[in-house]
């Protein structure tokens, strides 16, 4: 029993199942037992044949599904279906012979040949494709999965040996081959197309075009024929160069019996010369202008007399339909019109435009116009212009004007005396419009006509401006202004200062596309639409080519974005790299006002305010009687000498009238509290600002004058103090104390009821370091100066009580008494210790009064 | 060095002579079977005429392209190291009957073919980016042996010939480098100047 057994679509299949006997036994079943299912169907018992007790069969008919799952099952115990075994039927077709095996060369591949597989096998078909010389045997091709109706050799072709093919076609139900093909396969060539195809004029004859192109290598090979195609540009359709004029080899054609200034479009092709084989693509397209001719045909001319007279003259429009392309034979420079009175010549004329207003005399005139291009001049109209009394002796008569098949047909009777032409007039009667008359020219010899000339022109718009083209794009006109059959329409196109380019159009197209125009140019152009008899403009529509193509922006901004970004990042790198360094040379240090103190009132008035309100922590606001310095582990020198330093202070304190001002420097002055504040109550008045304020105080004195008048000023500025430049006499002062206190303790507490009076400085010690004019660290002078300031300022306020009055009305508001003022320095200590650049330092102070920044 | 190469698949030498000795022309036995794989077509000799065309009209290329690839001192020194001084080469006379010459062409395209395979050979190695060589001498080498199987075809169906006793090259696996490239100027020399006798032959 095969597992997977392939049959013919169609045909009968038996399968049988065989019970163990053990099994039977056990299950007590016998072959009656046995159900048949196919694909979950149970099959009719009509289908089994019990062959005997052990064995029983189906039989399935004309099988017609391609996967059939067939299962034999049996009933044990009579009711229980379980199954005993099943296969799958896979049905298909043989391959059928295939047909039709071609092969092709494409010039430098290798060989491919395809043929028609037959009908669908529903299996999985093998085909080999299998070639040989008559000396010797190729290897075989086999095709690929996706591409079973062709095959590529591994092998070069040779050419000039015939070979023959065939195809195997394979599959589980049979193998059939097709019928062998015998070529050379020099005959099965695809050629490479002719390429650098060109095309030039001639200027001794406008009819004609040279082709010239480059032949593929196959041309040394085998001869070749050719095939060109060509049209104007704009049309649809295809003209063919008669095959047996280019039945050979060759890299040139000379086409002929072109019209004068008419772009036309090549193609060309090639194949084996004696036509085996295949065509090859088509080359690229090229184009080529004829070069120009004389015009072919003279203008329609006409007169229009303005009916006034004056002395004897009369004024004529003299007036001409411009030559449609096709006749014009090139681009028309200019008109030539003369005009001659009785047999002596006139006067020339040469017009660029369509029209001529001249002073005439009543007398007869014959008037000729031809037109100009640059390789010569139009036949000549000739109009003749009659007397002013001239009485026409053969009038036409009978004129009907009737509309038949969507035009307006005129019909008139001829007069006896053949006339040399017609000129028909009409206007159009409209309400809105006035009556613009038209004309048209017809031939003496007809007797009706239809309004011919398209009384519109065709509107043009832009549909796609590009950089260096634009397409247009326009409506058909409507029949009832065509008036004919519009053969072809002319783009019209100039800038504001080129020459115009006309350009030819088929009447089937509606769109054109105009290519090689200049970037960033203010174009305008208009259309004609021709019918036979002439054309009419439309109107003119202007559009300005943009300076950049599309894309182009967005090419040149985004890398110049992505260069500017990348620039800033690395420069914000770079800056936070070097943040430090730049820090030091780009901006000065600014002082953190947070972080500030009030390091000096005057020359003679220690700092007594050094605290800030941010900083400030009160640890302990119940602090009252109790003062106490806390100074860190690494203090270098003893307690006694930091206290020794404040004492210095104080001193100063009561040899200067201080004049101070600080925090609530205002309210200093409009406090009426007297002097016996405490300082507790001042640090409550700066524990109670949230912003910082600076008090500015206007020493009327100077240096150790005692001002008369005290003034104080307020600054409620929130800016930060900038660390201004010190001169050295404002830190002698200073100095004095460094070198009295040494190295700073990193914390100070101080209860505010100078209890380290003790410990006063000596006043000498103080004049002397006064006179140190040297100053080594300006920041550490600062900050030992801002710590003095803040112990004197404490300590100050139990001394003197001119000074008390001020510092407790100054610096801390009323009604904060009792809180502990905690000085905390910390920050400015490791400045210190370090050698840091200055930075969030206290304020400079300066002889004669307290310097804001 | 002359080698004879019987029994060299698939040009078999056959030892037996019709003429006397330093007469090539082989004599196939009366009763030997002259078995293609398919009936030889009709246009035999128009093809031969035109592989015999298609090898003339690009020898001098292939010729200019191989002592050009070769570098100095090959271009200007033409006469010296390209010369078509091959010894051994197979004699063809373009007077002779059309079995006879093309017994001698066969003999002429199976030594040319060996050698070009030689040179092949070598030059991918001695210059393997000269890949515009090795493509010409690949297309070369196709034609030839499309053209020895028209031959062998002609002279089967027409001549009822099965073998042709052919001579091969000196092998130049062995010498030096200069060696190499003189040898395969020297033959392609001579292949550009035998190539156009034989195909005026024709």
């Amino acid at each position: 029993n095969p597992e997977s057994p392939v049959v013919h679509l169609g045909s009968n299949f038996t399968a049988v199942c065989v019970l163990k006997e053990d099994c039977m036994d056990y299950f007590h079943v016998n072959a009656n037992f046995i159900v048949w299912k196919m694909s979950h169907f149970t099959i009719p018992k009509e289908q089994y044949t019990i062959i005997n007790k052990t064995a029983a069969s189906v039989t399935l008919t004309d099988v017609a599904s391609l996967n059939i799952q067939l299962t034999c099952n049996i009933l044990t115990f009579g009711q229980i279906e379980q199954n005993i075994y099943g296969i799958t039927l896979i049905s298909g077709l043989p391959p059928e012979k295939p047909k039709n095996l071609n092969c092709i060369v494409n010039e430098g591949r290798k060989m491919m040949c395809y043929w028609d597989p037959g009908r669908e096998t529903y299996l999985e078909t093998n085909f080999t494709l299998k070639s040989e010389w008559a000396t010797e045997k190729f290897a075989d091709c086999k095709t690929k999965r996706d591409t079973p109706t062709s095959c590529t050799v591994d092998y070069s072709p040779v050419y000039f040996v015939n070979m023959e093919v065939w195809v195997e076609a394979e599959n589980a139900l049979g193998k059939v081959t097709s019928d062998h093909i015998n070529f050379d396969p020099v005959d099965k060539v695809k050629p490479n197309a002719p390429h650098n195809l060109s095309v030039s004029n001639s200027e001794e004859l406008s009819s004609i075009l040279k082709l010239t192109w480059i032949n593929s290598n196959i041309k040394n090979v085998i001869r070749l024929k050719y095939d060109i195609q060509y049209r104007t540009k704009g049309a649809s359709a295809w003209s063919q160069i008669p095959p047996e004029d280019t039945a050979s080899t060759r890299s040139s054609f000379t086409v002929q019996d072109l019209k004068p200034f008419t772009e036309y479009v090549f193609r060309i092709r090639c194949m084996k010369e004696d036509g085996k084989g295949f065509w090859s693509d088509w080359s690229e397209e090229a184009s080529g202008i004829t070069y120009e001719d004389r015009p072919s045909k003279a203008p329609s001319f006409w007169y229009k007399i303005d009916p006034s007279h004056t002395h004897g003259y009369r004024s004529v429009q003299l007036m001409w339909k411009t030559l449609p392309p096709f006749e014009a034979n090139g681009k028309i420079l200019g008109y030539e019109v003369t005009l001659t009175r009785w047999k002596s010549r006139l006067q020339n004329y040469t017009v660029n435009d369509s029209k001529l207003t001249v002073n005439l005399t009543n007398d007869r005139y014959i008037a000729t116009l031809t037109a100009r291009n640059a390789v010569g001049r139009s036949a000549a109209s000739v109009l003749t212009i009659p007397a002013c009394d001239f009485q026409a002796s053969h009038p036409v008569m009978d004129l009907k004007a009737f509309p038949k098949d969507n035009m307006l047909w005129v019909e008139w009777t001829t007069p006896s005396k053949s006339p040399n032409k017609y000129i028909l007039e009409w206007c159009v009667l409209s309400d809105k419009s006035p009556c613009i008359p038209d004309w048209q020219q017809e031939d003496g010899t007809v007797y009706r006509t239809y309004i011919r000339a398209p009384s519109k022109g065709p509107t043009v718009r832009t549909k796609k401006v590009g950089k260096n083209e634009a397409v247009l794009e326009w409506d058909q006109l409507p029949v009832d202004v065509q008036n004919g059959f519009i053969r072809n329409y002319t783009i019209f196109y100039r800038t504001n200062i080129g020459n115009e380019t006309a350009v030819n159009v088929d009447s089937s197209h509606t769109e054109y596309t105009l290519s090689s125009l200049t970037s960033d140019t203010l174009y305008m152009v208009r259309m004609a639409a021709y019918t036979d008899e002439g054309g009419k403009d439309g109107p003119e529509f202007t559009f300005t080519t943009p300076k950049f193509a599309q894309g182009e922006i967005e090419a040149i901004v985004v890398p110049v974005c992505l260069a500017f970004l990348l620039t800033t990042l690395l420069g914000v790198l770079f800056c936070f790299n070097k943040r430090d360094l730049i820090k030091k040379h780009i901006w000065p240090n600014v002082p953190d006002p947070s972080k500030s103190h009030i390091a000096q009132w005057s020359p003679h008035t220690p700092p007594r305010h050094n605290f800030n309100s941010k900083d400030q922590m009160y640890s302990d606001g119940n602090f009252t009687d109790v003062s106490v310095v806390e100074i860190e582990a690494n203090d270098k020198k003893p307690f006694p000498e930091d206290l020794k330093s404040l004492e210095l202070f104080k001193k100063e304190k009561v040899s200067t009238e201080g004049h101070s001002s600080g925090i609530g420097g205002s309210s200093c002055m409009s406090s009426s509290r007297p002097s016996i504040s405490s300082s507790d109550e001042n640090e409550s008045a700066q524990n109670t600002s949230s912003t910082v304020q600076y008090s500015t105080v206007v020493h009327s004195g100077y240096r150790h004058q005692v001002p008369s008048v005290q003034v104080f000023s307020r600054s409620e500025s929130t800016q930060p103090l900038l660390d201004s430049e010190e001169r050295p006499e404002d830190l002698q002062l200073v100095d004095n104390v460094d070198g009295s206190d040494g190295i700073l303790p990193r914390q100070q507490y101080f209860k505010q009821n100078c209890s380290q009076h003790e410990t006063s400085p000596d006043i000498s010690h103080f004049e002397r370091s006064n006179q140190v004019s040297s100053v080594n660290e300006e920041d550490f002078i600062r900050l030992k100066q801002q710590q003095i300031s803040g112990i004197s300022q404490s300590c100050g306020s139990g001394q003197m009580k001119m000074f008390q009055e001020v510092s407790a009305a100054d610096a801390f508001g009323p009604g904060t008494e009792g809180q502990g003022e905690r000085f905390k320095t910390a920050e400015m200590e490791a400045v210190l210790d370090e050698g840091m650049p200055k930075s969030y330092l206290p304020q400079t102070v300066r002889q004669g009064g307290y310097m804001p920044q | 060095m002359k080698v004879l190469a019987a029994g060299v698949v698939p040009l078999l030498l056959v030892l037996h002579w019709k003429h006397g000795a330093g007469s090539p022309l082989p004599i196939t036995p009366v009763n030997a079977t002259c078995a293609t794989r398919h009936p030889c077509h009709s246009n035999l000799m128009s093809q031969i005429r035109n592989q015999l065309a298609q090898l003339n009209s690009s020898a001098n290329a292939l010729f200019i392209l191989y002592y050009t690839a070769q570098g100095e001192p090959f271009p200007n020194n033409l006469d010296k190291l390209c010369g078509p001084n091959v010894t051994d080469f197979p004699p063809f006379h373009a007077n002779g009957t059309e079995k006879a010459k093309l017994v001698e062409l066969y003999r002429v395209i199976a030594y040319l073919g060996a050698s070009l395979g030689n040179i092949t050979r070598d030059q991918k190695l001695l210059n393997p980016n000269a890949l515009s060589l090795h493509s010409k001498l690949n297309t070369t080498a196709d034609v030839m042996r499309g053209l020895l199987s028209n031959v062998l075809c002609r002279l089967c169906s027409k001549y009822h010939v099965a073998h042709v006793d052919v001579t091969y090259g000196p092998d130049t696996s062995g010498k030096d480098v200069f060696q190499k490239k003189k040898l395969g100027c020297q033959l392609l020399g001579k292949y550009k100047q035998v190539i156009a006798v034989v195909a005026q032959a024709f």
